[in-house]
């Protein structure tokens, strides 16, 4: 099945892949903070990732306990194959899109 | 960096998210949220990071974070209830003494909430065969210068008005007073009683014909259509069509139908409907008294009618108005309005007078509703009572049960499975017990009075399962709240359930409970008690082995002599009443011309009554035997007095003047008797010589072979009157009757007593089960100390006999004051004695020591070292 990646919902899924098992909703978060320098509430991105569990595209474990926390376990998100083929998908489409504009467009850039 | 690890969140913030938020995303999201926290403290403020942290909570708010905690999507409900339907059933037999207990407990009141509920099905149903009923109306009127109070009667000019005055009416039908008189059938003389009705009448109130053609049957004057019963009574075999009925004054009538048997309960009863154009020959030769156009006679009959689809009652009403304001002006003696009553309000329905048969009014319904309530609600409350109070022993399966992963809800409906299946044993043997109660309701004097024909037919049956259900929810809905709060840790280590709270509520309640049971034996006792008195209570006149016979209309001159005749027959007196039930005639008596009038009660008697009756004749003498003219009289004592006679022998001689015309010499002084009902004082008494007035034969007989001495009297009247039937009582037995209503009183209070003492008996039960179950430590350490059996009973007993001893005060004054109320109308009574205070007390101590005596037993046999073991 094929859904429509939202603009956010495509970042956060990329930051998921990028992070590799170790996702969780803070470390998303920073993330886009960081990478993309992009003001982003802790409670949408948390919600993205939830949405997207909802599409499969993303699953979620809860980790083992850690120290620090107050001993609180984390979620960790993992992208699963539909979520990689929606990320391909959206980049191919893109791709695509890209090799329609012609040279001129950008050529006094 | 250390510093700064101290530093938590604010708590308000984390207590607020875990409010909203309670399902498994919560410990992740706050464990993010916290992290995040400490990222604000290394560049923010403290301030700065609690505000902004509280932002992060706030944001937190989604449909994500509030949905509820999921259950696992597999599991279905149902899947455990054979489990919850075997666990309760296995502890419905290993406590099998409690679950009696609580099973009859309930099973008591629900038998008498079923008896409501079939006694109002039964009385809701009248007119349920009828299919045109919610279009059916009936006319009432109301004086307005008069008591406040509808009559169902109205005056039968507005037959005509309705009829040809507005429009939209299917049917009018009038049913006239009237048709009544004794039919000589076979030598027999058989009363036939009705109304005066029009052809329209059989359609309109649902009836149809067996014989005879609907639409003329009820047109020609003087014709009549019979009940199916009754038809087959007269005719027998015959074909009654076409043959002639006399109808006792009233001439014969041409039967022009019978009628099929009526397929349920109707409001208007009768053995027969004549055509309604009779009337109008009838009242000008003077059978019966004008009304059809008299607009004054307003209750003689009740009118019915039908509305047509398009006309709405509202229309009527206006018309109505103006009838009445055209014939009746305010200054008169009639100021009258009219209305209009739905059929199916009739029974039950508000108050009315001149109702057309017996009526049920509805606020006697209500009531049975209240009381069923009430009964249930104290029904439960025990049940969940002496649920809790065992609770104790289930809690480590409540524990368990959590353990494994039941959810509070599961818990929940285990518990109300479990009550739900006592409520259905319950119900079996309310039914049983409903049984049995039928027929001794139905034989009380006041169900004949209500035709109360309790019968349930599917739909009761239906109606009962559907109730015992609803009281298992109910009844089982607390105990299985209380139950389903256990902690599982808690359970599980073995200490007690959640805190009982509110042990002041349950001890006021089963107060409360204790009161009205002690009420209800002490004025069960008392109505008991004033009757037994009442009728055992010297009249001052003998009663013994006299047969009252009804005359029936015949002469008493020629009956006495044949009766007379019979060996066994000592003595034989003749008089228009029977004294001491209630009926006795009055009469305008002066002793002087010039007198004011005054009112005195009176007896028609001959010069046998005063021996027959064995009455005391303390002055003068009797009556002079054979006279043709009322000339003698004899007065009672107090008669003496109100004449204003110094002395009895002063009396005598002395003239009275009966309704202006009858010049009598009081020729004797009788002692006081009680003619009157006996709850009323001794009034003043004339006897007269009246043998023209007599209606009853009193034979004075030996006694000593009833059932022969009967047959012969039934002989002789039958050589005498062949076309009645011999009717006769036994004087005392008479005067038991009269006092027979008195009986169903004490039926029913002392019903209702045994009731609530089961009631308050499971009440006390219950929480004396329960704090002595929380006590068994206690007990233990007593006992090993030394306490010894009179000790432990004492320190256990002892606030439930505080109870029961406030109980019995309390109860004891509402009663005192409750009885002293009705007690007073009676001009002899019984007393108050602290003897019915005393059996009330006993009988309360009787059951509550046996439920608590056996609890207490209970704990005293247990061994301490099993109690104290686990500490």
């Amino acid at each position: 099945m094929r859904f429509n990646l939202g603009e956010f919902e495509e970042i956060v899924l990329l930051v998921v892949a990028a992070q590799n098992d170790e996702a969780y909703g803070l470390s998303v978060t920073t993330a886009i903070e960081k990478e993309l320098k992009r003001p982003v509430t802790m409670s949408s991105v948390h919600t993205a990732l939830y949405r997207l569990e909802e599409k499969e595209l993303v699953k979620s474990e809860v980790g083992g306990t850690t120290k620090s926390r107050g001993g609180r376990r984390k979620r960790i998100f993992m992208i699963t194959s539909a979520g990689k083929q929606a990320l391909l998908d959206a980049k191919n489409a893109r791709s695509h899109l890209w090799s329609m504009i012609p040279k001129v467009v950008f050529e006094n850039q | 960096m250390s510093s700064r690890k101290n530093i938590t969140p604010p708590r308000l913030a984390d207590w607020f998210f875990n409010w909203y938020c309670q399902n498994e995303l919560g410990e992740s999201i706050q464990g993010d949220l916290h992290e995040r926290y400490e990222l604000y403290l290394e560049s923010h403020s403290r301030l700065k990071s609690n505000l902004l942290y509280w932002m992060d909570v706030i944001r937190f708010i989604n449909r994500f974070t509030l949905r509820k905690k999921s259950t696992r999507k597999t599991f279905t409900p149902t899947i455990m209830l054979k489990n919850y339907t075997l666990v309760a059933l296995r502890n419905i037999k290993r406590n099998l003494a409690f679950t009696t207990i609580n099973v009859v407990g309930l099973a008591i009141s629900m038998a008498i909430c079923l008896l409501i509920i079939a006694t109002i099905d039964d009385q809701t149903s009248y007119d349920e065969f009828n299919a045109e009923r919610d279009n059916i109306y009936r006319l009432k009127h109301k004086r307005l210068n008069d008591v406040n109070l509808w009559l169902a009667t109205t005056p039968l000019p507005l037959v005509d008005k309705l009829t040809n005055e507005y429009t939209g009416l299917e049917e009018v039908v009038p049913l006239r007073r009237g048709f009544s008189g004794e039919i000589i059938d076979n030598g027999k003389a058989i009363t036939l009683s009705g109304y005066y009705t029009n052809p329209e009448a059989i359609a309109l109130f649902g009836l149809e014909l067996e014989q005879g053609d609907k639409s003329t049957a009820l047109v020609e004057p003087n014709t009549v259509v019979l009940r199916n019963d009754i038809a087959e009574k007269f005719f027998r075999d015959k074909d009654p069509i076409g043959q002639e009925l006399v109808v006792g004054d009233l001439g014969p009538f041409k039967v022009t139908g019978v009628l099929k048997e009526i397929p349920g309960k109707t409001h208007v009863s009768f053995e027969a409907l004549a055509s309604y154009s009779t009337v109008a020959s009838f009242e000008k030769q003077g059978k019966l008294s004008e009304s059809l156009n008299d607009w004054d006679k307003l209750s003689s009959a009740w009118i019915y009618f039908k509305f047509g689809s398009g006309t709405s009652p509202e229309n009527l009403q206006d018309e109505l108005d103006r009838w009445a304001d055209e014939n009746y002006d305010e200054d008169s003696e009639y100021d009258v309005i009219f209305g209009m009553q739905k059929m199916t309000n009739i029974t039950p329905g508000p108050l009315m007078g001149n109702q057309i048969g017996q009526s049920m009014p509805n606020f006697f319904i209500y009531g049975l509703v209240v009381l069923a309530i009430l009964i249930m609600t104290c029904a439960a409350f025990n049940y969940a009572n002496l649920t809790t109070a065992r609770a104790l022993t289930r809690f480590k399966e409540v524990g368990v049960r959590k353990v494994m992963g039941s959810t509070k809800s599961q818990v929940v409906i285990q518990f109300v499975i479990e009550a739900v299946l006592v409520s259905l044993f319950s119900l079996v043997i309310a039914i049983g017990l409903l049984t049995l109660l039928i027929p001794a309701f139905e034989s009380l004097s006041m169900s004949s009075l209500l035709e109360w024909k309790l019968n349930p037919d599917t739909k009761v049956y239906v109606q009962f399962l559907i109730f015992s259900l609803l009281t298992g929810l109910f009844t089982g809905f607390f105990p299985s709240l209380y139950m389903s709060s256990v902690k599982p840790i808690n359970a599980l280590k073995g200490m007690n359930g959640p805190k009982m709270s509110k042990i002041g509520l349950r001890k006021s309640l089963i107060v409360t409970q204790l009161v009205i049971s002690i009420v209800l034996i002490i004025s069960a006792t008392l109505v008991h008690r004033q009757i037994k008195f009442m009728i055992t209570k010297d009249y001052g006149f003998a009663k013994a082995d006299i047969v009252n016979i009804d005359l029936q209309g015949q002469d008493y001159d020629l009956l006495r002599p044949e009766l007379e005749k019979l060996s066994f027959v000592q003595l034989v007196s003749g008089a228009n009443n029977i004294p001491s039930i209630g009926r006795h005639d009055d009469i305008v008596v002066r002793q002087n011309v010039t007198d004011e009038e005054v009112k005195y009660n009176f007896f028609s008697v001959d010069e046998n009554y005063i021996e027959n009756l064995k009455l005391e004749l303390i002055a003068g003498s009797n009556f002079t035997p054979g006279q043709t003219e009322e000339r003698e009289i004899i007065i009672n004592e107090e008669a003496v007095e109100s004449f204003g006679y110094e002395t009895a022998e002063d009396a005598i001689g002395g003239n009275l003047i009966l309704e202006d015309s009858t010049n009598v010499n009081i020729v004797g002084v009788v002692k006081n008797y009680n003619f009157m009902i006996l709850y009323m004082d001794i009034k003043p008494l004339l006897l007269r010589y009246n043998p023209e007035e007599f209606e009853w034969a009193q034979v004075k007989v030996s006694g000593a072979n009833r059932i022969e001495e009967l047959k012969q009297l039934e002989n002789t009247w039958a050589g005498f009157d062949p076309n009645h039937d011999f009717e006769y009582k036994y004087f005392d037995e008479q005067i038991e009757e009269f006092y027979a209503v008195f009986y169903d009183i004490v039926y029913i209070v002392g019903l209702i007593s045994i009731l609530s003492i089961v009631i308050a008996g499971m009440g006390l039960l219950g929480i004396a089960t329960y704090s002595i179950q929380t006590r068994l430590k206690e007990v233990g350490i007593r006992k090993i100390l030394g306490a010894d059996g009179r000790t432990l009973v004492f320190i256990l007993g002892k606030s439930f006999f505080i109870m029961i001893i406030v109980s019995t005060l309390i109860g004891s004054l509402i009663s005192f004051f409750g009885n002293k109320a009705w007690l007073e109308l009676f001009a002899y009574r019984i007393s108050f004695g602290f003897d019915i205070i005393g059996i009330a007390f006993l009988f309360i101590l009787v059951v509550g020591g046996l439920t608590i005596g056996t609890q207490t037993w209970k704990a005293m046999r247990t061994n301490p070292a099993e109690i104290l073991r686990n500490e």
